[in-house]
């Protein structure tokens, strides 16, 4: 009887345990929401809607709003296309010795340090041009997100039922055609999901840019070819300076950061059940 | 039957497929070329010393990153190990006993939290994180197991290793949770009904079990390690970038990417400084390479495994 | 205590998933050291009876029970009893063989035993475990096997492993899910064959979808459908004689 009284509290003990460590697993989200949003607001309160809209001298981070939507664009553009085609290509070959070199090159690339990218398109683009620029820090971007779109576009067309192919080619169409318009679109919520789901998360980028774009906070960009700001790299320069204001100004900026990330994300995660990270 | 025309399937991946290979690879060689002149002029003591000294005259300067290098695997280290039963405590909260709406909750704030720009992490902890460590994890820490080597010395900032380590440590446990979660919840029913059917209790049964998902966890574990010594901003605005080789986790250290973040700007100034930072880099990359390639395919094995 | 001549005894029994009833107020009674077959049309409840007998329906957090199932005279339904504790007097064997692959043979054999803390040294557990794969006739087969993983075995032996694992823990009744299933006839007749030996130290219940199974090794039979019992009886007599039409249209074959 003692005995299995043991087992009892071990197995009490076990679920208080568990209980414990997953909700320790996600409290520093509701800490980190809370105090962004906490510290965020009173700046941007104080400041009003220059904060959104004015440059760095007046007090706001518009340029970098502009830079951040710029960069994410430049970077959907490049990347989008390339990627689609290789997820579609990783879908079609899942067997074959390049499809899955392919598929494994793919997961490579989402997991590589970013950090790493920024250099090498340093190296490729700002150094032969003599300047950062939205074009290079766009180059950046593009590479991290292509490998998402990439996987995304893959996986979510592996979940069309095999009937559905044997329909598209049994209609006698070419391949392309059955792929691109017949089987691609089955699956072009799960596709549209990975496009956004690698859009916001491209959009709060850090290191990538830390070379590649520069910077510009004092006037709005108006040129691909010259430096530009963003709202991630902002907040990394605002952090590390000595000023009050400075990191004042750096919770303001996170918090639209976060409200942007947060704004794409929770909808998109909503409507469906899995997502890669 | 008509003579086959070249595949327009074909035509439109292809190019996109060898765009992608010729990304990489070129990112490989340019790391590699850069990092010559660093070779030549110091050879393997580049990773094996540590030594930082940037002078005007390029004859002058020295460089070693192994404090870096070091400062990457223990941060990466101690943030693996916090995050492990994070994730494992929350995979089976989750699985086993969560009431299906919470299950919901809890799966997406865990997905929310792997997404969160990293720099907001960063702001976070420089702000809130690290003095509240500082206050109450590292100073007691001192006070009472300063004959530890961990923790010889005390902390006067608070920005150090032990801080990256536990901030990586909550930016990775999602990563791991999500691949020992999916892991946890793969298997199939019928071991579950067997270890009951012998008299286990849930602890039990859950432990009988994570002993068949070991690999996967392994493989969590691997990949949490690659996504934490790769992480750049947020590590770099909290380790305290200095050049310490030292087993205290109190005191402030560097990573190889918070290297590269904070020195690679004004590299250029210096002789060979650059050619430093991309063989640090190439370090880098080929860490991540080998970690990821380990993690990718011990999971995709063990997946493979458990469906028969 | 005056049901103690039966094993298994249930009164009113009615299993529930949310508002679909699965079994409809099944009173029954399984004498102790005989082979009781349960048999009846896929999606009957017979399984879900069956899982009722050991409280491992508990596991489906849908599942709801009233009524009574007595265990030699005691409800296990009753307030205060412990789940585990009915687990470790039935043993189970599934319709999947399910040795666990991460375990040794020898491991899978042990790991009811150790948890449990039933033995008390080395020895008495290889020597509990050599009598388990002994009664489930295995030993010959495995003697120089039990370090290797039980993803060597063929489908029959890894079911006549999980049919050791059950017995190790000595308990009193065997319930078995369709354990042929997914068998090979020859290691079909081998299990079948065992059964005949069990039942002289055991209670057996066997669910089973086949009705020459039942006839070949049962000594009593019941029949389900939609949940209902709709007859219950010595072997040979409900073959021989069923009482119901819907008994004779399933022994026919009509009812699938």
């Amino acid at each position: 009887m003692s005995k299995f009284d043991i087992r009892k509290i071990k197995e009490k003990l076990f679920l208080v345990t568990v209980a414990a460590l997953a909700i320790l697993a996600v409290f520093p989200l509701f800490h980190i929401v809370f105090t962004v949003f906490y510290e965020g607001i009173s700046t941007i309160m104080a400041t009003g809607p220059t904060f959104i809209t004015g440059t760095l001298g007046e007090g706001g981070i518009g340029p970098a709003i502009v830079g951040t939507l710029m960069l994410t664009l430049l970077s959907s553009i490049i990347g989008i296309p390339i990627a689609l085609a290789v997820g579609i290509y990783a879908y079609e070959y899942p067997n074959s010795r390049i499809g899955k070199i392919t598929t494994t090159l793919l997961q490579i690339m989402l997991e590589f340090p970013t950090i790493l990218v920024g250099l090498f398109v340093m190296q490729l683009i700002v150094i032969p041009m003599g300047s950062y620029s939205v074009i290079a820090g766009a180059l950046a971007l593009a590479i991290i997100m292509m490998p998402y779109v990439a996987v995304y576009t893959a996986e979510s067309m592996s979940q069309i039922p095999f009937t559905f192919r044997e329909a598209a080619f049994g209609l006698g169409v070419n391949r392309a055609k059955s792929v691109f318009m017949i089987i691609a679109p089955i699956a072009k919520r799960g596709i549209l999901t990975g496009l956004l789901i690698s859009t916001a998360k491209v959009a709060g980028e850090t290191a990538p840019l830390l070379f590649t774009a520069g910077g510009l906070y004092q006037s709005y960009p108006h040129s691909f070819t010259q430096p530009v700001g963003s709202i991630s790299l902002l907040i990394y320069t605002l952090v590390q300076s000595p000023s009050i204001a400075d990191h004042q100004m750096a919770w303001g900026a996170a918090l639209v950061l976060m409200v942007i990330f947060l704004a794409v994300f929770i909808p998109i995660r909503m409507s469906l059940k899995e997502v890669k990270l | 039957m008509k003579i086959r025309k070249p595949d327009l399937f074909q035509i439109i991946t292809y190019p996109a497929v060898i765009i992608v290979f010729a990304i990489f690879i070129s990112m490989l060689i340019t790391f590699l070329i850069k990092s010559l002149p660093a070779f030549d002029m110091y050879g393997f003591n580049l990773y094996a010393k540590n030594v930082w000294i940037a002078a005007e005259n390029p004859d002058n300067e020295k460089y070693g990153i192994l404090a870096a290098i070091w400062g990457s695997i223990y941060t990466s280290i101690i943030a693996v190990g916090v995050a492990l039963p994070l994730s494992i405590g929350y995979s089976i909260f989750v699985v086993d006993y969560a009431p299906k709406k919470v299950k919901n909750v809890l799966i997406i704030l865990s997905d929310v939290m792997a997404g969160l720009p990293t720099i907001i992490y960063g702001v976070w902890a420089v702000f809130f994180l690290v003095p509240a460590l500082k206050d109450n994890i590292m100073t007691p820490l001192y006070d009472t197991f300063s004959f530890i080597p961990l923790f010889s010395e005390p902390s006067i900032s608070g920005f150090s290793i032990m801080s990256a380590g536990i901030l990586l440590s909550i930016m990775v446990a999602p990563f791991a949770s999500a691949i020992i979660r999916e892991s946890y919840q793969m298997i199939p029913f019928k071991y579950k009904e067997a270890a009951f059917s012998l008299g286990l209790t849930r602890y039990e049964t859950t432990k009988l079990l994570f002993g068949y998902i070991k690999p996967a966890v392994y493989s969590g574990m691997i990949l949490a390690f690659g996504r934490a010594i790769g992480e750049t901003v947020a590590v770099s605005l909290v380790v305290g970038n200095a050049f310490n080789l030292t087993a205290n986790m109190l005191a402030p250290g560097y990573t190889i990417s918070s290297l590269i973040a904070n020195q690679f700007g004004n590299a250029f100034i210096y002789g060979h400084m650059t050619s430093v930072l991309y063989a640090s880099g190439l370090f880098l990359f080929v860490i991540g390479l080998g970690v990821n390639l380990l993690g990718i395919y011990k999971l995709r094995r063990w997946r493979k495994n458990v469906e028969i | 205590m005056k049901s103690l001549e039966y094993a298994i005894e249930t009164r009113r029994l009615n299993i529930s998933y949310g508002d679909n009833r699965v079994i409809k107020d099944v009173d029954m009674k399984i004498p102790k050291k005989t082979v009781f077959a349960l048999m009846g049309p896929s999606g009957c409840g017979k399984s879900t009876m069956l899982r009722a007998f050991n409280r491992i329906l508990e596991l489906n957090k849908d599942a709801k029970v009233s009524g009574e199932i007595r265990l030699f005279g005691e409800n296990i339904y009753a307030p205060g009893v412990d789940p585990t504790e009915v687990r470790k007097e039935t043993g189970m064997v599934f319709q999947y063989p399910n040795p666990f692959p991460h375990l040794t043979v020898f491991e899978n054999v042990a790991i009811g035993l150790k948890l449990n803390k039933l033995v008390k040294s080395r020895d008495e557990l290889e020597d509990r475990i050599h009598w388990a794969l002994e009664k489930a006739a295995l030993l010959d087969e495995v003697r120089d096997r039990l370090k290797n993983y039980p993803s060597e075995l063929s489908g029959g032996q890894k079911q006549r492993l999980v049919i050791a694992r059950a017995l190790a823990m000595k308990p009193k009744i065997l319930l078995m899910d369709e354990p042929t299933a997914n068998i090979d006839p020859i290691g079909t007749r081998k299990i079948e064959e065992l059964l005949f030996e069990l039942k002289k130290d055991y209670t057996i219940v066997l669910v089973t979808h086949s009705p020459p199974q039942a006839a070949r090794v049962s000594d009593h039979v019941g029949f389900l459908y939609l949940g209902d019992l709709i007859e219950v009886g010595k072997t040979g007599k409900i073959f021989e004689s069923p009482g119901s039409e819907l008994t004779e249209k399933y022994l026919t074959g009509e009812l699938i």
